[in-house]
């Protein structure tokens, strides 16, 4: 990894047509993300968070601007080059965990390391110590739905940082978890971050997200209201 | 603890909805089952229909004249010396018999009563049942005897128009070679009565060598040598050897262009068969296909949860042709063990049919086994497990595809 930022966004902007009109979901957003910042976007439904997101994770692609991640231009990427991108650089945890029900939880966490090619044995060493490190050593053989919610998310959060991502891009998290699961699952996010360095971009309406983060940025109209960093 | 790949993540993806998985390889199973039945009672049924028409007629294979084809007269021979000898031999094991016959148009005559019909010579020290079928449908008196140069074996509505009785005389005409009229003198020894009006009311059996010597012919001359295959199949491949080694004087002919008519009518039905097999390959693929597809859609917003943490498109199409790929063997296999039985014992024991057929069943005079039984060619075994397979593969292959297609952001919602 370069020096600068681990994500630049430079007047991006992303209009969805409906019909015959044309929706601005986000209008010339420029923002940076830098290695090991723990972030939260914030805003009012349908200011621009999902859209810059699915930007951001490669998932979609920008309609003006330019999105760099660790110096890469996304919109210069192909499809293979921006599917290689998500396995080896971006970590996801979704809102409703979205594991593998035929999987275990040793499976699941191991599966992105798996798809890189990663060898056996280095993936079982990654893999196992990072259950552990989430609080799930022992129950590395249970199905997704033999867990409870915090579970499923701790399995969810080893996943998307079992291949050492740049950064990982965390859809409510703690939507579907109670406060005190939501609690644990923040504490451990934070440890990640301040352990291991790596990169958290949330995106939440949880009032315990945005206690926690050290920068809250807040989108209103699919630009950037205010950027707070503590 | 070992972890995911494709084949066990495919394996256990298609125990997700168990009772659908249970239908989709219980549609293959029937089908296969279906149609190894289906085609078993079809190749058993024409491998007797062929066999049971080369003992009616001139063998699974033919020797005769290049001409008596379009003109079958008695002028136009075979001789059975070391050139054929030679060819016959160089089939080894796949002949089973090689006999000879005069086939011809002949005129009987008692004190009373004439009547045409037509005749075949042949040698009963080396025929039977199993070369000559007709001889299943002796009525009344005993078959030619080896040596009984002077019998004549009738069918039973042509000895009755003659008015004769067992050990009665009577004289053939024939033709000879030289275009002379010849006669000959036979006795009575037996009757056919096969229900076919053709060969009951002028059809009559005559030893070779009697009628060998009454047309002048040599001693190894005949209208044809009737040869008996172990398999019938085969018989195009060792007719075209045949008349290639015994050049232009001898023409080597198949069944099925000395018998063209019955070509034909196996021709339709093996036609019409393989327009059911087609049918049933159609509704199987079409359960598979559903199955599948439907498999794939309930499952899209997983694939782009997939997609999104870098799965190929190309990974995920070889996962659903995994999942595919599992149905096909495990469809197979169970094909195997269901058909298994029944085609055991439809193949040794069968179905007996008496009670449908309402006593037995005769096709030419020759009577046909009413117990019904099966014996499918290895080689159509071979290809419906293939058509199977690649019918349940090709039914994956769509849906595979559409799920490589996601589109991860239009199926999950990241914020």
């Amino acid at each position: 990894m370069g020096e600068g930022p681990v994500i630049s966004l430079r007047d991006v902007s992303k209009v969805y047509r409906q019909g015959s009109v044309d929706i601005h979901a986000l209008r010339d957003l420029s923002m940076d993300v830098e290695a090991g910042e723990f972030t939260v976007i914030c805003g009012p439904s349908g200011s621009g968070k999902t859209t810059m997101l699915n930007l951001i994770g490669a998932l979609d692609a920008a309609t003006s601007g330019s999105i760099v991640l660790e110096g890469r231009e996304l919109g210069g990427l192909n499809k293979k080059e921006l599917s290689e991108l998500r396995r080896d650089r971006i970590g996801f945890v979704f809102q409703a965990y979205n594991l593998m029900p035929v999987l275990t939880a040793y499976e699941n966490a191991e599966m992105v390391l798996w798809v890189q090619g990663v060898d056996g044995p280095t993936r079982r060493e990654r893999v196992m110590g990072l259950l552990e490190q989430v609080g799930l050593k022992g129950l590395e053989d249970r199905r997704p739905s033999e867990l409870s919610g915090g579970q499923q998310q701790r399995v969810a959060i080893a996943r998307a940082i079992a291949s050492n991502p740049a950064v990982v891009l965390a859809d409510e998290p703690t939507a579907n978890v109670d406060s005190e699961t939501a609690e644990t699952l923040l504490g451990l996010m934070e440890e990640l971050n301040r352990e291991q360095g790596v990169t958290f971009l949330f995106s939440t309406h949880d009032p315990q997200v945005m206690e926690r983060a050290r920068r809250v940025v807040r989108l209103v109209d699919g630009n950037v209201a205010s950027d707070e960093r503590r | 603890m070992s972890g995911p790949n494709v084949a066990t993540l495919a394996w256990r993806n298609l125990w997700r909805n168990r009772r659908r998985t249970l239908l989709t390889l219980g549609s293959i199973v029937f089908g296969v089952f279906l149609a190894v039945v289906f085609t078993a009672m079809q190749d058993r049924n024409w491998k007797d229909m062929i066999d049971l028409a080369a003992r009616l007629g001139g063998g699974h294979v033919s020797l005769q004249h290049p001409e008596y084809l379009d003109t079958p007269t008695l002028t136009r021979t075979v001789v059975r010396g070391e050139e054929i000898e030679a060819a016959l031999d160089g089939e080894g094991r796949r002949i089973a018999r090689a006999v000879d016959r005069i086939v011809g148009p002949t005129m009987l005559a008692t004190a009373g009563e004439n009547f045409s019909g037509a005749f075949i010579a042949f040698d009963p020290e080396a025929e039977d049942e199993t070369t000559l079928s007709i001889l299943e449908a002796l009525d009344e008196g005993s078959a030619l005897e080896p040596g009984d140069s002077d019998g004549v074996i009738l069918g039973h509505r042509l000895a009755s128009n003659l008015g004769m009785e067992l050990g009665d005389k009577v004289v053939y005409t024939l033709t000879d070679r030289n275009g002379e009229i010849v006669s000959g003198l036979a006795r009575l020894r037996g009757t056919l009565r096969t229900n076919a009006p053709t060969v009951d009311g002028g059809f009559c059996l005559l030893p070779i060598g009697t009628v060998r010597d009454l047309l002048g012919y040599g001693e190894d001359e005949a209208t044809m040598v009737a040869v008996f295959l172990e398999d019938q199949r085969r018989s195009g491949g060792v007719a075209g050897r045949l008349d290639r080694a015994l050049g232009e004087t001898v023409a080597a002919l198949p069944w099925n262009t000395s018998q063209p008519q019955l070509a034909a009518f196996i021709a339709l039905k093996v036609g019409g068969a393989v327009v059911m097999e087609i049918l049933i390959a159609v509704l199987v693929a079409a359960g598979i296909f559903n199955t599948m597809f439907v498999s794939v859609m309930e499952r899209l917003r997983e694939f782009g949860i997939m997609l999104a943490i870098g799965w190929s498109p190309r990974r995920l199409f070889r996962l659903i042709m995994m999942e595919s790929a599992w149905l096909a063997i495990l469809g197979l296999t169970g094909a195997f063990l269901i058909t298994l039985g029944p085609y055991v014992y439809l193949s040794s024991t069968g179905l007996d049919l008496t009670a449908v057929y309402g006593g037995t069943v005769e096709v030419a005079g020759v009577g046909l086994d009413p117990v019904l039984k099966v014996g499918i060619f290895p080689r159509n075994a071979v290809l419906i497990g293939l058509f199977a397979v690649v019918a349940t593969l090709a039914s994956g292959i769509y849906p595979a595809w559409r799920a490589g297609r996601v589109q991860p952001v239009d199926t999950i919602k990241v914020v």
